[in-house]
């Protein structure tokens, strides 16, 4: 190899490490998804010497859409978008495996989006899958300026770059998922405690016991059209005084039959 | 076995063990791990209740931390991380001045509690008891920070099954237990004309004062033998 290819692999091999240990730091604090996905984008042109780069995601209904992209031009967001009918994407998605298509000037499985790739100055074109064990959830999509595609080194370091994402994107789903679930716990904890709250303040202001207080509270709830927890926290905030929802309102149903 | 399966064959364990009797999760706690005694506790900010805890010894420890405030307790779910009290010495004393008092009072030598904590969320605190002083063995240490993300995904799972808006049997005991605290602050929000979150502080004070845990102090007001003097008046509490 001569010296100026030795230093291109050198600086290329430098690269390629500043670019995993930046986006691992990244990973272990506190993280937004899109910045992430976005800055690996722009690694992939850097590193693999695309000219542009995007993240799509599947959704529920397995329909992919972009959250990352190397730039926001319009032709390639319409490049991503359109390959929900056909394209690299859409093939390696159903299928979990890498597409490279590396002349898409002489004959195509896609036409249409082969047109629209020449027309957009593009050459070659590939899709990583975005894998987590045996489920698929997107690719990375890359396009090239000329024919040729990727080396087999490109493709090896663009799988890599395509499972970081992954790994973003699953610690990602699952922090909002753990944050949702301890929401509803939350809520729920509170919803009991200021209740129990509600009840005091009517049982003092009406010299009643708990149970009469909670009934009286039901009942006020129910005749307004408001939720139970929401009349309580209304008492506890002052925005409700209390003297409206001591008297006895309509008498409580009776208990059901057994 | 992988560490998947491994990890979601705990949770459902633990989940069911949860639902049938909060206090055998204690129970498996101190077997597990080696300890004297095992608390757990849900916490939501200031508000927390022990679901279950091995020993009713344990119970006025864990009551204590919520009555002044204090202990490794709040700290571990305020901080986030385990906090390790091998000796209560003079650094735990200054730290947690009753709680070291009351510990060493139960014959406690030595105390350490993990935060209930996963990725994005918090639900409350592992406290375990030793009778002597001394630190956790590197394999103590690490199997509790393992109990505690399958006791935090099993209250979280409990959780998932109960009706929108309510808690699930077993969590709720944590609500039910001091159920008559919140009633009490209500009325002294009322009696007293002050905020809830206020009255709250003055149930405390009055227990603290009187040597009594929060929860008895609650009792008397709840069944109406303590009323607490206004801050204007200059009358002495009225116990009746």
């Amino acid at each position: 190899m001569s010296d100026d290819a030795n230093d291109r692999v050198a600086t290329r091999q430098a690269l390629t490490a500043t670019a995993f240990v930046e986006i691992v730091d990244t990973l272990v604090g506190e993280f937004d998804v899109i910045d992430v996905l976005t800055s690996l984008s722009l690694r992939c042109v850097e590193l693999l010497g695309a000219a542009a780069a995007g993240i799509l995601l599947a959704d529920s209904d397995e329909h992919l859409r972009v959250i990352g992209a190397s730039s926001e031009h319009i032709h390639l967001l319409e490049l991503f978008q359109v390959q929900n009918n056909q394209g690299p994407c859409f093939d390696c998605f159903h299928a979990g495996t890498i597409v490279l298509h590396c002349d898409l000037d002489s004959g195509s499985p896609w036409p249409q989006f082969a047109a629209e790739c020449t027309a957009a100055g593009y050459g070659s074109v590939c899709a990583v899958p975005l894998r987590l064990r045996s489920r698929v959830l997107g690719c990375v999509n890359l396009f090239m300026e000329g024919s040729g595609g990727l080396s087999d080194t490109d493709v090896v370091l663009a799988q890599a770059l395509a499972d970081v994402a992954s790994i973003a994107i699953v610690q990602d789903q699952a922090t909002r998922d753990a944050e949702i679930r301890e929401g509803h716990l939350q809520h729920a904890l509170d919803s009991r405690i200021v209740i129990e709250q509600a009840k005091g303040m009517i049982a003092e202001n009406n010299s009643t016991d708990m149970d009469e207080a909670f009934a009286r509270l039901r009942a006020y709830a129910r005749n307004n059209n408001v939720g139970i927890t929401a009349t309580a926290q209304a008492l506890i905030a002052g925005t409700l005084s209390v003297t409206a929802v001591g008297p006895r309102g309509r008498p409580p149903p009776p208990p059901p039959q057994r | 076995m992988n560490d998947d399966q491994s990890g979601r064959l705990a949770v459902a364990f633990a989940r069911e063990t949860a639902r049938s009797s909060t206090a055998r999760l204690c129970t498996a706690c101190v077997e597990v791990l080696d300890v004297t005694g095992a608390g757990i506790t849900i916490m939501g900010g200031d508000q927390a209740g022990p679901i279950c805890v091995s020993d009713p010894g344990f119970a006025a420890l864990e009551d204590l931390q919520y009555t002044i405030g204090q202990g490794p307790c709040r700290d571990a779910f305020r901080t986030e991380r385990s906090v390790h009290a091998p000796r209560l010495d003079g650094n735990a004393i200054s730290r947690w001045p009753s709680f070291v008092e009351l510990a060493q009072r139960s014959g406690i030598g030595a105390v350490f509690a993990y935060p209930l904590i996963t990725t994005g969320a918090k639900v409350g605190v592992l406290t375990l008891y030793q009778q002597y002083e001394g630190v956790l063995s590197v394999a103590q240490h690490e199997d509790s920070i393992v109990v505690c993300e399958v006791l935090t995904e099993a209250v979280l799972s409990l959780h998932d099954e109960a009706p929108a808006g309510t808690l699930a049997p077993g969590l709720d005991e944590a609500v039910q237990y001091r159920a008559e605290i919140y009633q009490a602050s209500g009325m002294i929000a009322i009696q007293l004309s002050i905020p809830v979150a206020d009255a709250l502080l003055r149930i405390r004070a009055h227990a603290f004062a009187h040597g009594e845990t929060v929860a008895e102090t609650a009792a008397l007001i709840v069944s109406r033998r303590l009323r607490l003097p206004n801050d204007n008046d200059h009358h002495p509490e009225i116990e009746v």
